[in-house]
């Protein structure tokens, strides 16, 4: 079994932020259908096509800044959708208001979406409405998060 | 109320100039309040009684920083940018309350305390009274930013509750209380009467300020009395249109942007930084003899 989307790699030997935790990135976790919510956020990209699956797979490469887990699986992303022109919209919270990565984040997201093949800009917005709460995090990330200390 | 009839509005766009006028002065008034109470609660750091209190007030200080950020957001899209909304702005175009910029009692905690649970409590009347806004912008973040409130009044109260077990700490609560109590009266004060009624009549806010001032008062009474301490009276006022008798407020209420000298000071400070990074002198170490 493997999931749809490839998570980064890791190695064994990489400096880690919890040097007694060992990590394993096999992926061989299938992330969850989303039942939450209204709306059916957060998005995961199950299913995309095409440019659109494209930037699905960048967005999972993008790893949270304090955990070792991709965004989408911490459930940030709410929305991507590819214009015609080849803008890129992506809609996204953060599970904090006050997070203090905001920007460093928001860039790394915009500039990994930028070099989709087939994405001319990206667009990213920020939304708080349904707020983030850890129901959000995928089964696959709440494996991660487990195997990085945390009691989810 | 926000009924069938008010319109909604789902971005600037949908606003004419008078409108976006009540809208921003909202914003402003939760925005100002958050930044400045934040600084405040910042000059704390490394010196509250416990190591705990001391991470906690940080932490809560790191939220409402959060929470200013998300209103200045929807502000920014009126046109302006943070450098006009905060290393630029003039002082007396802050609509904060004159309760947030006081400066501590020397090292009062019972201040802090007083002041956190004044200010927490009418946080929490007034984000319930947005949360069916017809501003979507407004609407759509109030959620979240009430999901992360309820542990400050959490750590108010069982600081109050800890201080008012004992005489000295009591009496310290009830000097912070009729000191600050005035004060907190300001955060239901209009900027300005035209701007409040334009926003109520949006349904911009669902609650008058006149109603939820007296909602305050009630809640902090109630909760304050029971822990012993005496809560100086409110004189409902006997015209409808009269907020609060002119004698219980203090002499610069800050909404309508006359501010105690406090201000200043505190608004240089947090500015200084931004100040020498546009320096075009050379920093004197020591003063040029004469």
């Amino acid at each position: 079994m493997s999931s749809e989307y490839e998570r980064p790699e890791r190695d064994e030997d990489d400096p880690m932020a919890c040097g007694y935790t060992s990590y394993d990135t096999d992926g061989d976790v299938e992330y969850a259908e989303k039942e939450s919510a209204e709306n059916e956020v957060p998005a995961t990209g199950k299913g995309a096509e095409g440019v659109e699956r494209r930037v699905w797979e960048a967005l999972y490469k993008v790893e949270d800044p304090e955990m070792p887990i991709s965004i989408v699986d911490l459930g940030l992303i709410y929305g991507v959708e590819v214009d015609d022109d080849g803008t890129a919209n992506v809609d996204m919270t953060l599970t904090y208001t006050g997070c203090p990565a905001r920007d460093m984040l928001l860039n790394e997201v915009k500039q990994s979406v930028s070099a989709v093949d087939g994405v001319e800009t990206a667009e990213i917005t920020l939304v708080w409405s349904p707020g983030w709460t850890v129901e959000m995090v995928t089964e696959q990330g709440k494996e991660s998060l487990r195997e990085f200390g945390l009691s989810v | 109320m926000a009924t069938a009839e008010n319109a909604t509005f789902d971005s600037v766009d949908d606003l004419d100039d008078e409108q976006r006028e009540a809208v921003k002065d909202l914003l402003l008034r939760l925005a100002d309040d958050e930044l400045v109470i934040a600084e405040r609660y910042t000059e704390w750091q490394v010196r509250a009684p416990t190591l705990e209190s001391d991470i906690s007030l940080a932490n809560i200080a790191q939220d409402e920083l959060g929470h200013a950020r998300l209103w200045y957001d929807v502000v920014e899209t009126f046109g302006y940018d943070e450098t006009d909304l905060i290393w630029e702005r003039d002082a007396d175009d802050f609509r904060h309350s004159t309760l947030v910029e006081l400066p501590f009692e020397e090292g009062d905690w019972a201040d802090a305390v007083v002041r956190s649970y004044l200010y927490d409590v009418a946080e929490d009347i007034q984000l319930r009274a947005l949360e069916d806004s017809t501003y979507a912008p407004i609407r759509d973040r109030v959620g979240k930013v009430l999901g992360e409130e309820d542990y400050h009044l959490e750590f108010a109260e069982s600081w109050l509750e800890h201080l008012a077990a004992d005489d000295e700490g009591h009496e310290k609560l009830q000097s912070a209380l009729d000191r600050l109590y005035p004060y907190a009266l300001t955060l239901f004060e209009p900027s300005d009467e035209d701007i409040e009624e334009t926003i109520v009549e949006l349904g911009l806010r669902d609650e008058e300020l006149v109603g939820m001032r007296d909602e305050w008062h009630d809640r902090v009474s109630s909760y304050l009395e029971s822990i012993g301490l005496e809560v100086p009276g409110l004189d409902l006022p006997e015209q409808y249109d009269v907020h609060v008798s002119p004698d219980l407020l203090p002499e610069h209420v800050g909404r309508d942007g006359d501010h105690t000298d406090d201000w200043e000071a505190l608004l240089d400070e947090m500015t200084h930084s931004y100040e020498e990074l546009g320096r075009d002198y050379a920093t004197h170490i020591m003063d040029d003899d004469e």
